[in-house]
């Protein structure tokens, strides 16, 4: 497309579409200066508190923007989108990145608070524009904004050598499906002429499978399947998530997560649903579905497994995320508005499980001055930490999908989900899905066990935790206890936003 | 005479296989990070080579994207190389082994 394709660009339009991406990249810069200019003198305890408040209002400040100015349609070739469901997954990463930025509070793995916190906030940004996108240009610059950020902080430990291990691991294993996830958007380019999603789909319809079509398609699943640690390409999960500073892990694990599902969901319904070319997407399977299947199966089954043997709880944390990965590919193989709604459900709720399970350990970690790491060191912890405890019993609750907890609606509607419609992804692989689940019981009762039956090592007092992230962690469990219970709040939110009766 | 253009796709095509396989060969973590540069660049050439196809500009200017992105990846990755190489003395990825699967 020439400049001339845009006769008229307007310049206002395209600020309101990015006020909030605008207001959350200045409160990085803002956190940044106040730190680095004014407190140099001050304890880290100020500091926090300080930097903690300014990445707090601006979040709350960027979620006021988006829905005091709501904007609709697209701008500029599909670079910009802007509807009611961007908006909700916008709003949902500021949420959690403000809870990151509350977990964070009083942490010591790191004196350089004002940085941490700007890294978080460009991350944030990357994420909201990477949401608000249909045009691979913007998909990807935004991507790697996300992920070099994610980088940084899960190396931001400088005196752990696990963290800087962790950090390479993602960083080598990041740049190479980087590089595969652009050699599909070249190929895609070349077989169509455009960057932008719709137009690419519009081109692709009506085509046979043609090879080069397919090695694209593979291609475009391996760089999103590694972003969100889908077997094969979950190798770096691991360690990134064992080694990072536990506040980093918890965002890589929970706001990355959700953004990346949402793209990988829009490039493959919007971009790529006409892949085989039988009509359009809402009546014939796409070109991608056996590889997304074979994905998801190998997650489901690898990742539930692996969490069996793990002795470091986050590590656990880690595999038992391979095989959430797995079973929010169903939302995407059921290719119908259903299925997306499922996910977005899914990958919201486990985001809040999975950053408070981390926020736990963050916590405990600062109360104790120590690593916690292995299962056995959180033996007796309720009789130390009782709060706490019961928090880490909601979240791993929720994560194995008990009801009335959020992680059981999510696997419902998103099993449902799979098996309803003329387009339904194979019965056998919902069947394996929920099997994983139950064993998924199993290792997460295990933690549990530990810390309501374990005894805990003589003269372990009572645990000093800071206020404000005990606090954030009730109102996270809160959150994954009325979500579970009113599912409608969200259901129904992301339902309306999409136009569903 | 002009070079027809699927002669430079089959080079940008063998680069990025070169780039692959060197990134999971080589075992110094600075060559590792090459390769993923040399991937990049394979990318470039493909891109360039379709914009020249298609007669439309934005090709080409994917590419200015993805080398800025490139040099910002060099900088964050030889951060972390240099943190490790603090750590520990040694470049060889094989000895990077704290964590095991």
């Amino acid at each position: 497309m020439t400049a001339a394709g845009y006769p008229g660009v307007s310049y206002l339009r395209l600020l309101l579409m990015t006020l909030p991406q605008i207001a959350i990249a200045a409160t990085a810069f803002l956190a940044l200066t106040v730190d680095l200019a004014t407190l140099r003198k001050a304890s880290l305890r100020t500091r926090w508190r300080v930097g903690t408040l300014i990445a707090c209002a601006g979040c709350a400040g960027a979620i006021l923007l988006l829905f005091l100015y709501p904007q609709y349609g697209s701008f500029g070739d599909g670079m910009l989108i802007a509807n009611p469901l961007t908006r909700v997954v916008q709003t949902a990463l500021l949420v959690l990145a403000a809870f990151t930025a509350l977990l964070s509070f009083d942490a010591v793995f790191t004196s350089h608070i004002g940085e941490y916190l700007a890294v978080i906030l460009f991350a944030t940004t990357g994420m909201m524009f990477l949401v608000a996108s249909q045009n691979f240009l913007l998909i990807f610059i935004s991507l790697e904004l996300l992920s070099l950020s994610l980088y940084i902080l899960a190396a931001f430990n400088k005196s752990s050598r696990q963290s800087a291990e962790g950090a390479l691991k993602y960083f080598l294993f990041g740049g190479m499906s980087a590089a595969f996830l652009l050699f599909g958007i070249s190929l895609l380019y070349g077989l169509t002429g455009s960057i932008n999603l719709v137009e690419i789909n519009r081109a692709i319809q009506g085509r046979p499978l043609t090879p080069m079509l397919a090695v694209a398609l593979v291609m475009t699943v391996t760089g999103f399947g590694f972003k969100v640690a889908a077997v094969p390409f979950h190798l770096w999960a691991p360690d990134a998530y064992q080694g990072a500073p536990t506040p980093s892990g918890a965002f890589i694990a929970s706001s990355s997560k959700v953004a990346s599902f949402f793209v990988f969901a829009q490039v493959m319904l919007v971009g790529l649903a006409a892949g085989q070319g039988s009509g359009a997407w809402h009546n014939s399977k796409a070109g991608w579905a056996p590889v997304i299947v074979a994905v998801a199966a190998l997650s489901m089954i690898l990742g539930n497994l692996a969490a069996i043997v793990q002795t470091s709880v986050r590590r656990l944390l880690a595999y038992s995320a391979v095989g959430h990965a797995g079973y929010m590919l169903l939302g995407i193989l059921a290719q119908s508005a259903w299925g997306v709604r499922a996910l977005i459900y899914y990958v919201i709720t486990y985001a809040l499980a999975a950053i408070g399970a981390f926020g736990v350990l963050a916590a405990l970690e600062a109360g104790d001055n120590v690593g916690v790491d292995e299962i056995p060191d959180l033996a007796g912890l309720s009789r130390r930490a009782p709060v706490l405890s019961f928090c880490m019993l909601i979240f791993f609750l929720s994560l194995a999908g008990i009801p009335p907890l959020a992680g059981f609606f999510g696997k419902f509607y998103l099993f449902s989900a799979a098996l309803a419609g003329e387009n339904s992804g194979p019965l056998w692989l919902v069947v394996l899905a929920i099997a994983m689940s139950a064993i998924s019981l199993y290792y997460y009762l295990r933690v549990v066990k530990q810390i309501y039956v374990g005894e805990p090592a003589a003269a372990a007092p009572p645990m000093k935790i800071s206020r404000t992230v005990t606090a954030t962690l009730c109102v996270i469990a809160l959150l994954v206890v009325v979500l579970g219970c009113a599912p409608n709040l969200l259901v129904g939110w992301i339902g309306s936003a999409m136009h569903l009766p | 005479m002009t070079v027809p253009l699927a002669y430079y796709l089959v080079l940008s095509a063998v680069l990025f296989s070169i780039g692959v396989a060197a990134f999971l060969i080589r075992r110094n973590i600075i060559t590792v990070f090459l390769a993923i540069e040399l991937m990049l660049n394979a990318v470039n050439l493909a891109f360039v080579t379709f914009a020249h196809q298609w007669r439309i500009v934005n090709g080409q200017i994917f590419v200015f994207f993805v080398m800025v992105v490139a040099a910002a990846e060099a900088a964050v990755g030889l951060a972390i190389i240099i943190t490790i190489f603090r750590a520990r003395n040694t470049l060889n990825i094989d000895q990077v082994d704290l964590m095991k699967l």
